[in-house]
């Protein structure tokens, strides 16, 4: 009894620490008061490192008891049946990424103080920052589907409001909101995925999704209701982790400060997705077709970002389809049921693609170091995969990755043209039916209208 | 103790006060300040139900005005209007605090308590004939604040559409109530004009084009004075859901769901912020609809909990595009404006109240929209997924409004000392606001229970009714069937 409930405080400190820095920074900038930037500096430093220590604790905690655990607060919305309650699901997993993220989370945070000192947005870069860690550490420990809904909500809005942080400029909004659209999609899905598990299984525990130890009674989807949930989930996690169609948007997303682009598009939130693809591994095995789509879609998303990351020309671009390219390859390894291997691959990644992004602003002094010190120029490395293709074959590949497969202009033309199109046309006709029904409308409430003007 | 009589008699002379204020050769700014403190006044002591359940004691019942067995309140506080006193009281103090010093005037502090008067009356009463005398009050109210002959377009909509949901309201109620009509086809035709008034009210397609033309044209202030409090919505729960058979709640349904994609996806194409205001009112008001119009405990209580959320931040979000109009005129979408440097408040408000429209997570909105989701895909396996749509692209015209109104470009002002900032009591009053929708948000459970047993007392009445009906002989074998029959 007392691991668990110490393993149910530190969970608790662990969320809770980012939490009340989300609270802090929001409610002085409410008012108008915000902190000092040293203040918010060390306020942050401190909430990161306290969560980062609660879940290292509670992982040494469960690496002692090895026993699972659901906390739950069945009554927070209402005492009626039906309300929302909210779960978490700690155990091996949710607790290591837990602490992973709450790690990595410090470690941009202590880097951010120093890179954004004097920047206007500096408290409001932290706001987002913590409202991100508070959702991820969410999305880590959910254990129904309204928790991981609402971290998976946190993480996609900080994510757009941080593409948009250098508001002053049209480029970075304009990417904001293309973003973020990307993220309604896939918050859509995960919506979507969420309501069919209550009607399907009649509760919203994850753990019918996990497998593994069940704490519901309630019986786990199966046949097409798995498949349905299954796809629905795949297409969140595609939207959120930029795989086809939707890597559009992940060279937008370098629009933001490049610890913000380190957090999110190296190391955490396009790990997001992969990290709900193993949790519902349970559920891909029992759905054949969605383990295709899943295996098709890595596939297809590695090679995509393999050829569009050779052709960039900013750093930050580059990495981005590098990881991307990574996480295709997780993807895969997902849905070829090697979850040990994807787990320990998402881990090593993240840290590492933290450090190249944290590194990418001083690649250029680096290389131009790397190259006094050795007295000479240095060949570009690489060129393996070109190569070994044909000429002709090159050019064609070479085009088709510096479009970036073409992926933003197919999408437009299929979906966002004709939606913007129909949209438009149903504004116009109702003008023009108002304008009918205002002309055809009986003498008496048109008199009445233009007497009250005499 | 406090005389339940006395308080509720306190309640409403709060706004008649300030009515006869603005008949005195008072200062404006002063009117305003007697107007903000009898709003914060009558919020805390509306807020008292709650904590002083003696207080629903009130009740004053009649058979006059109806031919119903054991007559009907003309006066009562039950689950369902406990909610609705503060939320009137609360956009009654939104109005007067925030509304920008040039259109300010006692007429208009005048027209807006009256107009507050006519929403809390209505709110009080289950009586059919005393709520179209309020319903005509509260258009009327409306249509006088638009005398001004540059408004004559948007006077020439509200009379034409809204004229005519009073009639077929009127209409509607006159056939419910006439004693001979009871139990015949007559009732029910009665009640489908009574569904088709509440449907132009509540801007529900096909009757939704009044919406945004009306928020487009003339004056803002007074569009959402009278949009915001729903007064269809209670029509809808008051005399719709208890009578009406499970065919027509059915088809209403439908529609609200339909609609409430509709407008979502329309206020993301719109190029005037006041437009996109329209719409998403549309979105919202059919979002509360079809909640109210599915017969489920959950879906019901969703629905009047999104009536509360939304119908409270999409006041906040329309007051922010009225203050901000204030500062730069008409608003184009179609260009970024910037500014957020020097107004972090409002664009902090606009945004946090813009989201807590779409049900984000951490704002009241959130639960609202969860228990509707669910109750209306229970209700609906395919189309109750409109809800999710809805929400999508409602949160997408909130953040593509944001981006357009605060970002975008660098304040060309930001060092002229030209102050556009807000005035104390706007950013006050906003501030309040987020904070009110996101620490209900955080601890909605007093908020959630008190919708649950609205909820279940409105299906109860409507489950009484149903009984009633099958037990008279008159009753048509179509006029309202069991649950799942």
């Amino acid at each position: 009894m007392i691991p668990m409930a110490s393993l149910e405080v530190l969970m608790l400190v662990g969320v809770g620490s980012p939490a009340a820095l989300l609270a802090l920074l929001g409610s002085a900038s409410l008012v108008n008061r915000p902190l000092p930037e040293r203040w918010t500096g060390r306020l942050a430093a401190g909430a990161m490192a306290i969560s980062c220590a609660a879940f290292c604790a509670a992982l040494l905690v469960y690496a002692t008891i090895r026993m699972e655990a659901m906390v739950l607060y069945d009554a927070w919305s209402t005492s009626h049946p039906g309300g929302i309650a909210i779960e978490f699901l700690l155990d091996g997993m949710s607790l290591g990424f837990a602490a992973l993220s709450a790690a990595i989370a410090g470690i941009v945070s202590a880097f951010s103080n120093r890179y954004l000192h004097r920047e206007p947005g500096y408290n409001r870069y932290f706001f987002l920052l913590s409202m991100f860690v508070t959702g991820l550490l969410l999305v880590a420990l959910a254990g129904n589907v309204e928790v991981l809904f609402a971290g998976w909500e946190f993480v996609g809005l900080s994510s757009a409001l941080l593409v948009g942080f250098f508001h002053e400029r049209p480029a970075p909004v304009s990417n904001a909101l293309r973003v973020f659209s990307v993220y309604r999609i896939s918050d859509a899905a995960m919506l979507s995925a969420a309501v069919l598990l209550h009607h399907v299984a009649g509760s919203g525990s994850l753990s019918l999704l996990f497998g593994g130890a069940t704490f519901s009674s309630a019986a786990g989807p199966t046949g097409t209701d798995a498949t349905m949930i299954a796809v629905l989930l795949v297409v969140a996690v595609a939207g959120k982790s930029a795989l086809l169609p939707f890597s559009g948007w992940l060279p937008r997303a370098m629009e933001g400060p490049t610890p913000s682009s380190a957090v999110y598009y190296g190391s955490l939130s396009i790990h997001a997705g992969c990290f709900l693809l193993l949790r519902a591994a349970p559920l891909l095995e029992q759905s054949t077709p969605a383990r295709l789509l899943t295996g098709g879609i890595g596939v297809a998303t590695a090679l995509y970002s393999t050829l569009t990351t050779r052709v960039q020309s900013d750093v930050k671009s580059s990495l981005a389809y590098a990881a991307l390219t990574q996480v295709g390859i997780i993807v895969v390894e997902i849905a070829l049921g090697l979850y040990t291997i994807a787990f320990l691959h998402l881990a090593g990644h993240a840290c590492f693609r933290l450090l190249q992004f944290l590194s990418a602003p001083n690649v250029l002094h680096d290389l131009h170091g790397l190259e006094a010190a050795v007295g000479e120029r240095l060949a570009p490395g690489g060129g393996y995969l070109e190569a070994r293709v044909p000429e002709g074959v090159r050019r064609q590949l070479f085009l088709f990755a510096l479009e970036r497969g073409f992926v933003d202009a197919v999408l437009d033309r299929l979906f966002v043209d004709p939606f913007f199109w129909l949209t438009r046309q149903m504004s116009r006709l109702d003008r023009f039916l108002c304008d009918v029904v205002i002309r055809r409308a009986p003498s008496i409430l048109v008199e009445a209208a233009e007497d009250r003007d005499d | 103790m406090i005389d339940a009589r006395y308080w509720l008699a306190g309640v409403l002379a709060l706004p008649a006060l300030v009515a006869g204020a603005s008949l005195l050769r008072v200062d404006v700014e002063r009117l305003r300040r007697l107007a903000v403190v009898s709003a914060i006044v009558m919020l805390l002591a509306s807020l008292a139900v709650a904590v002083a359940p003696d207080l629903r004691a009130v009740s004053i019942r009649t058979s006059i005005l109806s031919g119903a067995r054991g007559g009907e309140a003309l006066v009562r506080i039950d689950a369902l209007s406990s909610a609705l006193l503060p939320f009137a009281a609360g956009l009654w103090l939104l109005t007067v605090a925030v509304t920008p010093r040039a259109a300010l005037d006692r007429a208009g502090l005048r027209r807006t308590a009256l107009a507050t008067l006519a929403t809390l009356a209505s709110f009080l009463t289950e009586s059919a004939v005393v709520l179209l005398l309020l319903w005509i009050a509260s258009v009327w109210t409306f249509l006088s604040a638009l005398s001004d002959p540059a408004h004559r377009h948007q006077r020439r909509v509200v009379a034409t559409y809204l004229g005519a949901s009073t009639v077929l309201f009127g209409a509607g109620v006159a056939l419910l109530v006439w004693p001979m009509a009871q139990g015949t086809r007559l009732e029910i035709v009665g009640m489908w004009l009574i569904v088709v008034a509440a449907l132009v009210r509540m801007g529900i397609f096909p009757f939704h084009a009044w919406v945004p033309e009306v928020f487009d044209h003339g004056r803002l202030g007074p569009a959402i004075l009278f949009s915001a409090p729903q007064l269809g919505a209670y029509v809808t729960v008051v005399l719709i859901v208890p009578r009406a058979s499970p065919d027509v709640l059915r088809v209403v349904a439908i529609l609200a769901l339909c609609t409430a994609v509709y407008g979502a996806a329309l206020a993301l194409v719109q190029t005037s912020a006041r437009r996109a205001c329209g719409y998403l009112f549309v979105s919202q008001s059919a979002l509360v609809t079809a909640g109210l119009d599915c017969t489920s405990v959950s879906a019901l209580a969703g629905g009047l909990l999104l009536w509360l959320s939304a119908g409270t931040a999409f006041a906040g979000l329309a007051r922010c595009v009225l203050v901000l109009e204030a500062r730069r005129g008409r608003l184009d979408l179609s260009t970024h404006h910037g500014g957020y440097e020097r107004m972090p408040v409002l664009a902090i408000s606009f945004l946090s109240m813009g989201l807590a429209c779409t049900g984000f997570p951490g704002t009241l909105g959130f639960a609202g929209q969860e228990l509707l989701v669910d109750g209306a895909v229970d209700v609906f396996p395919v189309l109750g997924f409109a809800v999710v749509l809805a929400s999508a692209l409602t949160g997408l015209a909130v953040l593509r409004m944001y981006f357009a109104l605060f970002c975008g470009r660098r304040d060309a002002l930001a060092d002229s000392g030209i102050h556009l900032g807000l005035a104390r009591r706007e950013a006050w009053t906003f501030a309040l606001l987020v904070m009110v929708l996101v620490g209900l948000g955080l601890a909605p459970r007093p908020v959630v229970d008190s919708r649950f047993t609205a909820s279940e007392e409105i299906l109860r009445l409507r489950q009484a009714r149903l009984v009633t009906s099958l037990e008279s002989p008159s009753a048509p074998s179509s006029r309202v069937r069991a649950p799942g029959e």
